[in-house]
Order: C-alpha cells, then structure tokens, then sequence
C-alpha cells in the first residue's frame, strides 16, 4: 500500500471520527471543531474520489482538447486564467449572503440536519450541479444555462427557464433586501456606515472611469480606507445628540431608500456606482470570510446549541414547518443553489485555460461555498440557544418587551434574562437586538464573539458592526446588480411582446424596465417589512423554494445532456440530487400554499385573517392587503412549482425519445480542438 | 508584485489592461489599440450584462 492510500484512509476515519462524536454526543456543550473535522474530511474524500469519477468516467474531461478560452481568447471575457486564481474568481463569484443566512436561521432545529445536508448535500447534489453545468457550458463556448436548456432541451424549456430566473431574482432580491432591512432598523451605527457606501463608490466610479482610467486597485484602496474610516465614524455618529436621530430609522424607511437604490443603480451607467461597489463587496467578502475561518480555527469555540431542539416538529419560532422539507429549503446555499448554475454557465467557463482545471473550478469551488456556511452555522451556534432565539425569533411571538421575551424563551426551555439580552445589545452598540429576524444580527453577533475571542474583547462592538457592514455591503451589491440583470431579462421577454421594449440601449425602455423589476422585488420587500411574523418566515421559504427549482432546472438540463452525449447509465449523478430536490422542493411548495396552520399555508392564513376582520379584530383595509399578499404568495409558488414540473416533462420526453431511439442522441458541443498548450 | 496584482485584479473581475495590450499584440499585431480609459469604459460595460456576476 502507498503512502498515498494510507493518508486518504487516516483522512477518511478523521471525518468519520468526527461524524461519529457529532451524532453520539449528548450534554453540555460540543466544540466547533468537531464541525470543521467532519465537514473537511468529506470535502476532501468527495473532491478526491468523487469529482474523480465525475470527471474521468461520467464527463469524459479531456486534458488535450482546448478550452473556449484558448480558442476564442479575445483579451476581455475569453481569457485562459490560471486553475487558482480562477479558483478566487469563482468562488468570489458564487459566495454571497445565502450560505450565510439559510444555516443560521435552520439553526432553529439545532446544528445537526444543517450540518448533515450542508455537507453531503454538497458532495453529492451542489458540487455536482455546479460541475457539470460548467462542464457542459464549457463544452458549448460558454453558453449560458438558458440557452442551453433552449438548444438541449427545447425551445419551451429555455422560455420556462428565462421566466424562472426572472421569478427567482425578484424573489432573492426582495429577500436579501429584507435581511438588510431587519439588520439596519432603528441602528444609527449600521445605517451610516452602510450610507457613506453610495458616495464612497461614486467616488471610486469617478476615479476610475475620469481621473486616473483603469487605477482600479488604486480606487478599491482608497474605497476600503474610506469604508473603515465610516465604519469606526459611525460609532461617533449613532452617539451624536443630532445626528444619531437623524440616521435612526424604521423598516418601511429603510425599504424605501433600498428601492430607491435599487432603481438608480440599474439606469445609472455602471462604472458610477455598481462597479466600484462590485469591488468594494468582493474585496470586503473574501476578506472578511478568511478571518472568520481563521477566527474559528484559533478560538475554535463550543456549542451552545443542542444537536436537535424540539422545533423540528414544525413548531418553531423563526420560521414554519417541520424538519421535513424546510431544513432543506432553508439552506439552500451552502448545499446545492440553482443560483450558481448561472454563474458556472457565465464569466467563468469562458476562463478555463484547461479541461482538467474544471474539477477544481466547479466541485471544490461549492465545497468552500458550503464550508462558509458550516462556518456560519459555528458562528449561530456559539450563541448561548436563549439568546438565538431572542434574537431570531419575530416580536409578536416574543411578546412585545425584554420581559416578555425572556418568559416565552423559557417556556421553550431555554435559559435567557432580561439583563443578558441588554449588556449583549450594549455591548455591540446596539440599542436592542430582539427579534432582528434575518439571520445577519445573530451572525454578527456570533461573528463579534469569535473575532472578540481571536483578536481581544475591546472591540466587540466594532466587529458587530464589521459583520454587519460587510453583509449589508455584499447584499446591496446583490440587490443591484440583479436588478440589473432582472431588468435586461425583463427587457428581452417584454421585446417578445413589443419589440422596442427589447432594445436594452433604448432609454425609455431602460427606465421602465428597470422600474418594472424594482416595483417587483419591492413590493415583496414591503409586505416583509410591514409582516407581524417578521417577513423572513413567508419570504425566506419563498426563495429556498425558488432557489431549488432553479437547481431542479439545471440538473434537468445536466441530466438532458449526459444522456444526449450517450452516458446514459451515468445519468443517476444528477438524475438523484433532481428526485430529491422535486421530493423537497413540492412538498415544501404543496404545503405552504395549503397547510391548515395558518403560521405556514399561503390559503389559512388568508382564512384566518378573513375571520380576524369579520370578527372586527382587525382593520378591514389592512385586512384586505394581508389577503391580496398571501394570494399573491400562493400565485407565486405555484408558479415555480408548475414551471418545474413543466420543465421535467419535457425532459423526460426528450431522454425518452433518445433511449427508445426515436429521437437521435446529438449535442450541440463546440468540434474537438486539440490544445496548444503543453501538458 | 505585478504579477500578484493581476492575480488580485482578475479575482475580483477588474480589467487587466496590460494583459489585453498583450493579447492584442500577439493575436492581432498592427491593429489599433483603445486607450485605457476606452478599454476600461468597454470592459466595464460589457461585464455588468445580462447573465449574474455574482450569486446570492
């Protein structure tokens, strides 16, 4: 046996080790490490073993045949980039809010279905997805996954496609906007910092584009310097007799700024705001998730949170359901994300310099995907469970005050006083952290007490509002450039109906596309605001939702594609995570539009708010506006649900046609060329 | 350190000026060359399109 052999074996029993005291442990507190251990170890043996397979038997990777990027390098978007900063970009690329928020809020079941779908849902379903979809657009000189599903599947399929993506961006936009608002509302500090980003990146956009062209490391510096210096201002801001009222505010205002943005950064050239935001948020991103794994690693702190709480029988307070579908739906990123086949079929296949290089690029790029997300899941549950809850859970089910809270958290038995919850608040700068539903807050504050452990407790506050910042930052950057891409999506459906709309350079159909998209994820972002239940509980499943069909879409099509090119009898590596994810994806989608408890079904709720009203309860116009929302949710779900479906029927009719041998197994790969680069 | 700045420059999706200058001279000789600031206006434009940069 070789040396070799030996270490993947000793690899092997570590992760297994580590599953083993995950899932035995019972008691006090367990520590973060055996997380990191378990995770790593099946990263590592899925990377060696099976993206190995992937490549050499089900995909046929060929070290000899030349990339797009070497074929069509044009110096711009082709561009053959070596495997590892390629690696940076892609993974700068597909990392964002999601794998930080969706573990933290399905903390509420405890650490471990999170950590178990985290983890094997990557190995065996997201890195898969992500591979084989960057695989095959490479293959097509870099053909996005719209097109592919069009040219591979059919003209139907590419349409249902569009309209999905469409779907899903004002859905996630919304989302992430509310995540933002949740974390900024009523806090002075976080709202300052985070409005001194808009001038900062004019700035930057100025600098780059008309004073010094193309000095982009130049500008990020100083835009980072800048970005510090507002950060630590804003202490001094939140404690100013005038200013700290004045940058004070409610949800609806904080909404309504974000719309604003939103709008004006989608017509607005884009080197004035959203490029120079776009490297502010990469840099800060990448950064700031290298502290935080150097963070756990030096502290590598205990858990608080218990394998399992009693919330998995669908009672919880931060979101509804049972653990059956919802932890899956909950996190989707970090373990599969329909989002990053959008990605994989974009920027990055036109940069492989190598076939061989897309193992690395496209498996072990969502591995370190889902390792933020077990990190973010350490960092919630550092927190003592009480002061999760406090945190998470929204104000009407708390109960109004700290005292009341304090009450209801214990009679869910866990441990929280009203002292706690306040020198917690003060110690991050923070006026009260009850009920910041949305998973930022718990994250930054998780995030604040391992930085606080690394690098010295003095500054606890100001880690807060780092974490908070940095989030806030890489949402909004989120928030714009989708609205962006919403609105030329927006653009091309609408030139179908009347062509002039399809003119992308055409202003007013700028102006009202953009205002289309934005009227759309704002109006979802409202009725978040302005929810009782927080928001997060109707709008986060929404996306999971959304986010898993998309995935069910590009397996789908990753699926059409490996039968097309006659591996067939391999098709299982994308035909299981696909059943999976319809099995959950439906269930969770059936039983939000129709559960009878109100708290989760679209329909009950409308029920129950028609019989508040009629029972004088409630205010009728208010009333009429909860109903219209929920319809409108009910709307939205079953169209996902209905596109997916649609879009696995004419799948199956195509790998039928092919199998039984009526239709012909063609693909629309790009001709073999040999590469001329040296082995 | 020049080639550690591309590296960081290309990571985070920022045009790489020399590098294009480069690939022009070697692929299309004699032609043409933008300035930077065309260049950057171009590359710029052309990268926020209409496929997502950047992920949830």
């Amino acid at each position: 046996m070789t040396m070799q052999s030996l270490a993947w074996i000793l690899v092997s029993v570590i992760g297994a080790v580590a599953w083993g005291v995950l899932a035995l442990h019972r008691g006090e507190s367990i520590n973060a490490a055996w997380l990191v251990l378990a995770a790593v170890g099946t990263y590592l043996v899925g990377y060696r073993f099976y993206s190995r397979f992937l490549a050499a038997k089900v995909l046929g990777i060929d070290p000899t045949r030349a990339t797009p990027a070497e074929r069509l390098s044009n110096g711009r978007d082709f561009v053959p980039t070596t495997r590892g900063v390629l690696f940076g970009h892609h993974f700068a690329a597909i990392a964002g809010a999601g794998p930080l928020v969706g573990p933290v809020l399905a903390a509420q079941f405890g650490y471990l279905p999170g950590m178990l779908w985290i983890v094997f849902g990557v190995v065996l379903g997201g890195a898969v997805q992500d591979f084989v979809i960057l695989f095959a657009s490479m293959r097509r000189d870099g053909k996005s996954l719209g097109q592919m599903a069009k040219e591979e599947v059919g003209p139907v399929t590419g349409l249902a496609a569009m309209i999905a993506i469409l779907a899903i961006m004002i859905i996630l936009l919304a989302v992430l906007a509310l995540v933002v608002v949740n974390a900024l509302r009523d806090s002075p500090w976080g709202m300052f910092t985070i409005a001194c980003t808009v001038p900062i990146a004019l700035l930057m956009g100025f600098w780059m584009k008309v004073w010094r062209p193309g000095r982009t490391m130049e500008a990020t510096a100083v835009g980072i310097v800048l970005l510090m210096a507002s950060l630590v201002g804003g202490r001094f801001v939140a404690e100013h007799a005038s200013l700290g009222p004045m940058f004070t505010m409610g949800g609806t205002t904080i909404a309504w700024l974000i719309i604003a943005y939103g709008f004006v950064a989608s017509v607005l050239p884009v080197w004035m705001l959203l490029c120079p935001r776009d490297y502010l948020s990469t840099f800060m991103k990448v950064g700031t998730i290298v502290l935080l794994a150097v963070g756990i690693l030096v502290v590598l702190p205990p858990i608080k949170l218990p394998a399992l709480t009693q919330f998995i029988d669908g009672t919880g307070p931060v979101f509804a359901g049972k653990l059956f579908p919802f932890a899956f739906i909950t996190i989707a990123c970090g373990a599969i994300s329909g989002f990053h086949a959008l990605v994989a079929s974009g920027t990055t296949p036109k940069m492989l310099r190598r076939e061989g290089d897309a193992p690395l690029i496209g498996y072990g790029g969502m591995l370190t995907e889902s390792f933020v997300a077990v990190m973010a899941l350490c960092a919630a549950a550092v927190l003592d469970p009480g002061v999760y809850f406090a945190i998470n859970a929204p104000l009407a089910t708390l109960g109004g005050s700290l005292d009341a809270a304090a009450e209801t958290i214990r009679g869910w038995g866990f441990a929280v006083t009203p002292a706690q919850m306040e020198a917690l608040a003060a110690s991050v700068g923070e006026s009260t952290l009850l009920a910041r539903t949305g998973g930022a807050p718990s994250l930054a504050v998780g995030m604040a007490q391992i930085f606080a452990g690394a690098f010295g407790a003095h500054l606890t506050a100001l880690w807060y509002h780092f974490a908070i910042m940095f989030e806030a930052l890489f949402i909004l950057t989120t928030v714009d450039t989708g609205t962006r891409v919403g609105r030329f999506m927006f653009q091309e459906l609408a030139g179908h109906v009347w062509e002039p709309m399809g003119r992308t350079s055409w202003y007013p159909s700028t102006v009202l596309a953009s205002g289309a998209v934005v009227a759309g994820w704002g109006w979802f972002l409202l009725q978040g605001v302005q929810d009782p239940l927080g928001g997060i509980n109707t709008l986060w499943p929404l996306f999971g939702i959304s986010n898993q069909l998309l995935a069910a879409v590009a397996l789908a099509v990753a699926t059409t594609v490996l039968i097309r090119s006659g591996k067939a009898r391999y098709a299982w590596v994308t035909l299981l995570p696909l059943a999976w994810l319809l099995v959950v994806t439906l269930t969770a989608g059936w039983q939000k539009i129709f559960a009878a408890d109100p708290r989760l079904g679209f329909l009950s709720h409308a029920a129950a708010t028609a019989a508040q009203v009629a029972a004088g309860t409630l205010e009728a116009s208010r009333g009429a506006r909860l109903i219209f929302n929920d319809r409108l949710n009910v709307a939205v779900a079953a169209l996902f649900m209905t596109v997916v479906v649609l879009v696995v029927i004419s799948s199956v009719r195509v790998w039928l046609g092919i199998l039984q041998g009526r239709t012909p197994a063609t693909t629309r790969e790009a001709p073999y060329v040999a590469t001329t680069y040296a082995a | 350190m020049a080639r550690w700045l591309a590296a960081v420059r290309r990571v985070a999706g920022m045009p790489d000026y020399a590098a294009y200058l480069e690939h022009r001279r070697h692929h299309h000789p004699g032609e043409a060359l933008p300035t930077e600031r065309e260049y950057y206006a171009e590359y710029v434009a052309a990268r926020y399109g209409d496929s997502p940069t950047r992920c949830c």
